[in-house]
């Protein structure tokens, strides 16, 4: 089963180096931490979409769009409640909602946004190999990265087993949907076990097959692919210095943020 | 080295949690539980919200705390993994260190807890059988929870995203519930089940973590007889040399291989034949090192590869002399692309290498092995065979001297079979050495000399031919002999034949003839009392009209129809994809037609629940292990009944019954682990566990897939008295031989429709589109054409067999 949200497009942004693409989404994030107010935000919102249009991944976006919508909505919904001002909303005024803390909410949901499409726009671009690379090269473990594309690469093996032992124990009257809240969650034992035994089976196969392919903790890990940065990676880097050298220096000069109480 | 730190010293901890990363089978574990962690948290939902569409039960929140008892620092580097690899699916963000983070301590925390609350602490293993052990677990999971909560909270406040007020209690709560309510029978089931497997943390965590010296054992034990086949010094320097190899598993008092002598020259094809058990696999991991460096044992003799002992260095830096690819093709692969899987052993191994190099090399085992994929293919979208020989071209990427291959046809259909052995025949030519180990004999032609071993002996050496021309020998050491030497055994014919020409001049030469009698042609002597009779023809049980099925926009199953009887045994046949399996949950109600319907005794599949179905149609899967779950075979077999509603008293009935129909033992299954026992019998126990549940149809999908001859025999035979008692038999599979000799009926798929409906002789009779469907007549029907008929068994060709007048 294959659940990586990698698209392998042919664009320029796909081309970029593992560690460009890394530090453009730190940016991204960077970006939307140094605002609060939702004019700004919309304007890196913009950035975050035009990197996704240029990447091509609008399928992704559509797949994830209802989660997307739902986060945003709390986040809209809920910090009126939690923020302090000092214009209230008519009929919400017992509640302490004011414009102002719904304008914070309004910024909030569109950073929310700019996060999880920022995440959206890193997975499409770049696959779970290049991300092992770059973070090593970034200075994380080589074990720690091997681990996680070891671990992505089981979750699709366990979810193709997930779903054999639905089948299996609905074929055998296993009915989910019944029952009172604990009986519900007990009846989770049953396909639960079946892939926690699947998966711990082959800890001791697995072990030996990595090691009998050369792969040790101690060992060292050359990566052959080529990882030198180019004049692209350059051109984006400096330009993503830019954007955060001056969104950090408006953020420290109070412009842009909105300036809340809780 | 932390042996002398208090468990409250925070060294101990960093020292914990590092070590951690200093081990290959603890990284294996971190990967997996992050990946059952992730892989739980997608699919899985209970359906009961706190968040509405945001934070909802889910059972993974049980996952990092039953893990960090089980696995101690491993389940929190896990369990944080875990959990990013989630947000991969769509939150990925800044608020991923804080989930990070919290599940770290989520899964860690447990651990640190257990057994050192003081008076508080029960002092017992961390399962949930007692009050005191209850009372522990609580005060665990509520302070692991908490703490979970709190920094994920915080974090996502931090951020601005969302209320720590809205958002802790809500993940508290949902950490709680599942870490009360799921957490307890996890841990009841797995804790008694790792430590058999010695997968607990204390078992596997580095020697320098614990200060014992874990080296594995080397003790050696006296040799009590004299190999039957000592090695030859004279022979010309080979390859491996393997002396005198005796080796006991630390868990067992019986030697797995005793006084193993062979040897295998350059170039060399050699095959390694025996019944389940007989010590194949365990030879091919002592030839790799892997033994007993990995799996400690008993260990003595030696055994030589290039002229090093394999103790002498670890088996990671002799990726370049010995591959090795194992049973489980699929757990071996690491890559998400076929370039990546390729690339990643040369990562490990050669620091010089160029990338010009590397690809040449990547060229050249894809080709070695016959593989045409793209570097960016997902290989989860290849098919088995095409998975198994990137694997096979990720270990000769390594350039390895000798390649060991275990079993590796076993889980592949016929047509990737033949692929493997295309596969296997350009290595040769190549000149690789190969050791090769088959339950089935398809590969036989290729190899140079053949090995069989029986509880763990050497007992024949010889070539291919020989060994294929002595059927007796090998139905005595559990090998299913050739059918087609089998009919000319009483005859004496000398040399046997071993092709379907050899077969014919063999009969040539004897004055022999097939002359097949009345009761050949219509059934009797093949299925006897079984033989298919009009009466059950007025009673059908499966009626499929016009029914159509797809996946998203693919259709998979075309406008198909057929009525099937109550007591047939009807073969469903066709090559991978062809729709067999999706056509058996459609029977099953697991999946509805997208267009016509399918009725089960009368009832609509589109309007019967699936609870309703189960009582009429049982499926049996390919994987037992898909289903098991339970301590107890007793309460395994249980488990559909209980769910269709049936009283305790009922219950016991059908248990003792369906046990004893499989033929397990009925009085020790109240204390028979499941886990505990051979994949045959695990099959059985699937079986007995639909049985239970009474219904008229049974559904077997590769009911042998992975059994040895003796066990396939027992499983079929269990069949066929099942067909004989009444039950209408649908079996999934691709033997031919197993049709041939069991099936009553045939219906055979191509693209998703029936593209035949018969007898196995009728459908046999034509070549031609069988061979269409990617499956090929056994060689004795092939033999039997030569004059006209279609025979179908060993017992029918030797019947017809006459003098030619």
């Amino acid at each position: 089963m294959t659940i990586s949200l990698y698209l392998n497009r042919k664009t320029w942004v796909h081309q970029l180096d593992g560690r460009t693409k890394m530090l453009l989404v730190l940016g991204f994030f960077i970006l939307a931490l140094c605002f609060s107010h939702p004019g700004y935000l919309l304007g890196v919102l913009a950035v975050v979409v035009g990197g996704l249009a240029v990447a091509q991944a609008g399928v992704n976006v559509r797949k994830i769009w209802a989660l997307a919508a739902l986060l945003v909505c709390y986040s809209i919904m809920l910090w009126p409640f939690f923020v302090e001002g000092k214009t209230p909303v008519p009929g919400f005024h017992v509640l302490g909602v004011t414009w102002e803390g719904c304008v914070f909410g309004l910024g909030m949901g569109i950073r929310l946004l700019i996060m999880v499409w920022g995440g959206v726009w890193l997975l499409s671009t770049t696959t779970i190999e290049e991300l092992a690379q770059a973070s090593q090269r970034l200075g994380l473990p080589t074990r720690v990265g091997f681990a996680f594309s070891l671990a992505f690469r089981w979750v699709g093996i366990l979810l193709g087993a997930g779903i054999g032992v639905i089948q299996a124990q609905r074929s055998r009257g296993l009915d989910l949907s019944s029952g009172t809240m604990v009986e519900r969650i007990r009846k989770y034992v049953p396909l639960v076990v079946p892939i926690i035994g699947h998966a711990l089976r082959q800890t001791n196969l697995l072990a030996m097959a990595l090691e009998s392919k050369g792969f040790h903790p101690s060992a060292q890990r050359f990566f052959h692919i080529s990882g030198k940065m180019k004049k692209p990676d350059y051109v984006v880097l400096i330009c993503l210095g830019m954007l955060v050298g001056v969104s950090g220096w408006m953020w420290w000069h109070g412009i842009g943020t909105l300036n809340v109480r809780f | 080295m932390s042996a002398q730190f208090s468990f409250y010293d925070p060294r101990r901890w960093w020292t914990d949690l590092i070590g951690v990363w200093q081990d290959t089978r603890l990284i294996v574990v971190v990967a997996q539980i992050a990946a059952i962690y992730a892989a739980i948290l997608i699919p899985f939902k209970a359906g009961i919200p706190i968040i509405p569409g945001f934070v909802e039960l889910r059972p993974a929140n049980a996952i990092p705390i039953v893990a960090s008892l089980l696995f101690g620092p491993a389940a929190a580097w896990g369990a944080g993994i875990g959990n990013i690899i989630g947000d991969c699916f769509g939150t990925l963000g800044p608020a991923s260190v804080f989930g990070f983070l919290g599940n770290f301590f989520f899964g860690y925390l447990p651990y640190l807890m257990w057994g050192n609350l003081g008076c508080l602490s029960s002092g017992q293993s961390p399962m949930v059988k007692s009050w005191r052990q209850g009372l522990e677990y609580g005060l665990v999971c509520v302070v692991a929870s908490g703490v979970c909560a709190g920094i994920i909270g915080w974090g996502v406040e931090l951020l601005g995203l969302l209320p720590f007020i809205v958002l802790a209690p809500a993940i508290f709560f949902n950490n709680i519930v599942m870490g009360l309510i799921l957490g307890p029978p996890l841990l009841g089931f797995l804790y008694p089940r790792v430590k058999r497997w010695q997968l607990l943390y204390e078992d596997i965590r580095p020697s320098f973590l614990t200060g014992e010296n874990m080296g594995h054992s080397l003790e050696t034990f006296s040799s009590e007889n004299d190999s039957l086949f000592p090695f030859d010094a004279h022979a010309p320097s080979p390859l491996l040399v393997c002396r005198e190899f005796s080796f006991s598993y630390s868990s067992q008092t019986t030697p797995a291989l005793r006084e193993i002598s062979f040897s295998i020259a350059p170039g060399e094809f050699v095959m390694l034949l025996g019944r389940s058990g007989s010590g194949k696999s365990t030879l091919c991991y002592a030839c790799n090192g892997l033994i007993p460096q990995m799996i400690p044992g008993l260990v003595s003799g030696e055994i030589e590869v290039c002229g090093e002992d394999t103790q002498a260095l670890p088996v990671w830096k002799r990726a370049n002399r010995v591959g090795l690819v194992f049973q489980d093709f699929e757990t071996q692969l690491i890559g998400t692309t076929v370039g990546a899987e390729l690339r990643h052993p040369l990562e490990y191994q050669e620091a010089s290498l160029t990338f010009h190099d590397m690809n040449r090399r990547i060229t050249h085992a894809l080709s070695s092995v016959s593989l045409e994929v793209g570097l960016d293919r997902d290989p989860m979208r290849m098919s088995g065979g095409q998975r198994q020989r990137l694997v096979m071209a990720s270990v000769l990427v390594q350039n390895p001297k000798l390649l060991i291959l275990d079993d590796p046809s076993s889980d592949l259909d016929p047509g990737c079979r033949t692929q493997l052995r295309q596969a296997l025949r350009q290595l040769r030519a190549e000149g690789m050495s190969m050791l090769l180990t088959e339950q089935d004999y398809e590969a036989l032609p290729l190899a140079n000399r053949v090995i069989v071993l029986d509880e763990g002996q050497l007992v024949w050496e010889g070539t291919p031919e020989l060994l294929l021309r002595n059927p007796k020998m090998m139905r005595q050491r559990g090998i299913q002999p050739l059918a087609l030497t089998e009919c000319f055994e009483e005859h004496g014919c000398d040399p046997l034949p071993l092709t379907v020409e050899e077969a014919v001049v063999c009969a040539k030469k004897m004055n022999l003839m097939i002359e097949p009698s009345a009761d050949v042609l219509d059934d009797t002597v093949r299925l006897g009392k079984q033989r298919p009779s009009l009466e059950g023809k007025s009673n059908p049980v499966i009626q499929i009209d016009g029914a159509w099925f797809q996946y998203e926009e693919t259709p998979v199953i075309h406008d198909l129809n057929c009525v099937i009887y109550q007591g047939e045994f009807l073969a469903l046949l066709g090559a991978n994809g062809s729709g067999k399996s999706t056509l058996a949950r459609l029977v099953n109600g697991l999946l509805v037609p997208t267009q016509g319907r399918i009725f089960i005794h009368n009832c609509d599949t589109r309007t019967t629940s699936t609870n309703e179905l189960a009582k009429r149609v049982g499926l049996v899967f390919q994987n037992p292990d898909h289903q098991i779950f339970a301590d107890t075979v007793w309460e395994e077999v249980a488990f559909g009944a209980k769910n269709l509603g049936c009283s305790a008293e009922e219950i016991v009935v059908r248990v003792r019954e369906s046990l004893h129909a499989v033929g397990l033992p009925v009085e020790q299954s109240g204390g028979l682990d499941p886990f505990s026992l051979r994949k045959g019998e695990r099959q059985r126990i699937a079986v007995a566990s639909i049985l239970a549940m009474r219904p008229t149809v049974l559904i077997f999908d590769e009911p042998t897939t992975g059994l040895d001859a003796r066990e396939t025999d027992w499983m079929m035979t269990m069949i066929r008295e099942l067909n004989q008692q009444g039950h209408t038999i649908v079996m999934i599979t691709h033997s031919m031989r197993l049709v041939a000799e069991y099936a009553q009926r045939c219906l055979l798929m191509d693209g998703g429709k029936f593209v035949a409906d018969g007898s196995p002789r009728d459908i046999f009779h034509d070549a031609a589109l069988v061979r269409a469907a990617s499956l090929e007549i056994p060689l004795i029907s092939q033999f039997s054409q030569r004059w006209g008929h279609t025979l179908l068994t060993v017992t029918e060709v030797k019947s017809s067999l006459k003098p030619q007048v």
